[in-house]
């Protein structure tokens, strides 16, 4: 038969809490608070959902193109830029640059932010690069977005 | 326990009892109860898009496994089932409308998280890797959101998707592959629409539910960043 010892907190360990977090204590407060804000969330959503109702076109038909058509929102600075890119870049054709760059390089640039960024600072004014650099990247997400709207098939 | 002391008990006291006496529940719960939420954290709204996006994707579980109950995933049923829960089925409507605007709502709160976590440097060390499985998530959702796309089966999914997976298709080397992964064949087909069905109702909430438990694990195992 083994016997396994756990270790029980000593009580004096139990009192010197090193480090004193001010906030609310996760129940009832704040539990309470987020099911507050949980209904109105969910409220917003079922009125969204009853005064917009999800759309429904004609049947899928391969043989007729609509137009215009566009892809999600979300999708449309992908596409944007696969619009905007229209240049051969010595022996890449401008076709693969304008998917490689919004899907597979933005993605692995996005992935590595931790790892490129060793600035040990949290603080914003210690951060202006990163901060340069996070405000040229949403314009130009937000400016791609705007170009595959007016550029739409 | 003496016999008064049992029979001023509560209903729910005893129900406690009787849970703690077999899982110490004395000593479980208050780490949970009793963890305090940051005041930095409870204070600003700029904290709750995460919450906000987790919120969206439970609403998006309930209300996707009852569309998926009347939803048929084939080229000739899939329109008409979606008709079918538009005008016929009760309250399918809403079920599907919020199912919809859950879906948008999700993404946009997992963009403006995403952004926050950006600008408050909330990445940092040791957060490194939440910011990597961060991203991950983020490709899940946007996944999740281009393979619903289809299902309904309308003019838009059908083009919608054709440009799409045309896109995915042009990336040098991998993008036939991905594109056949994707479609099981040359074009948009009978294939195509239950290899969406399979990746958006199985194969994503499997990734997505995987990606979260390690997602909260590593917040509840490092804390909310903030001021000190
Ligand atoms: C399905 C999508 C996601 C959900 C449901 C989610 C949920 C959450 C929640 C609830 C928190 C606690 C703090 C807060 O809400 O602000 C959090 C923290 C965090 N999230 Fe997410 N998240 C998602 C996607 C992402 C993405 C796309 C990124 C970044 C690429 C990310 C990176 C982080 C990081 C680094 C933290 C720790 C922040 C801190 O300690 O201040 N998450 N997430």
């Amino acid at each position: 038969m083994a016997i396994i010892e756990i270790e029980q907190p000593k009580a004096e360990e139990q009192h010197s809490e090193p480090v004193r977090v001010r906030g609310l204590p996760f129940f009832p407060h704040f539990l309470l608070r987020e099911v507050v804000v949980m209904c109105l969330i969910g409220g917003s959503l079922l009125l969204l959902a009853s005064y917009y109702p999800a759309g429904l076109l004609s049947p899928a038909d391969p043989f007729t193109t609509p137009t215009p058509i566009y892809p999600e929102w979300y999708f449309l600075y992908v596409f944007g830029f696969l619009k905007f890119w229209t240049f051969d870049l010595g022996p890449i054709p401008a076709k693969i640059i304008g998917v490689t760059v919004p899907m597979v390089l933005w993605y692995g640039l996005l992935i590595l932010v931790p790892f490129i960024d060793r600035n040990p600072s949290a603080d914003i004014r210690n951060r202006k690069i990163a901060v340069a650099l996070g405000v040229i990247a949403l314009l130009g997400i937000l400016f791609f977005t705007y170009y595959g709207i007016v550029h739409g098939e | 326990m003496p016999e008064q002391l049992e029979v001023s008990m509560t209903i729910y006291d005893k129900i406690y009892k009787w849970l703690d006496d077999r899982f110490k529940l004395r000593e479980l719960l208050p780490s949970i109860v009793k963890h305090p939420a940051p005041e930095y954290a409870v204070s600003n709204p700029l904290y709750c898009l995460g919450g906000t996006a987790f919120l969206c994707f439970l609403i998006l579980v309930i209300t996707g496994i009852f569309l998926a109950m009347y939803y048929k995933p084939t080229p000739d049923e899939a329109y008409k089932s979606v008709q079918n829960i538009m005008t016929a089925v009760p309250m399918g409507s809403l079920v599907r409308s919020t199912h919809h605007w859950a879906a948008n709502t999700m993404i946009a709160a997992v963009m403006l998280h995403m952004i926050r976590i950006y600008f408050m440097g909330a990445y940092k060390k040791p957060r490194e890797l939440n910011w990597v499985v961060g991203i991950f998530l983020l490709l899940t959702v946007t996944t999740f959101g281009f393979s619903g796309y289809l299902l309904p089966w309308d003019q838009l999914s059908f083009w919608a998707t054709k440009i799409g997976t045309g896109i995915a298709g042009s990336l040098p080397v991998i993008g036939g592959y991905i594109s056949l992964l994707l479609m099981g064949g040359n074009d948009i087909g009978a294939d195509t629409l239950t290899r969406f069905f399979a990746i958006h109702v199985l194969i994503l909430p499997i990734a997505i539910a995987t990606l979260l438990g390690l997602h909260f694990i590593m917040v509840r195992i490092q804390g909310i960043s903030g001021r000190l």
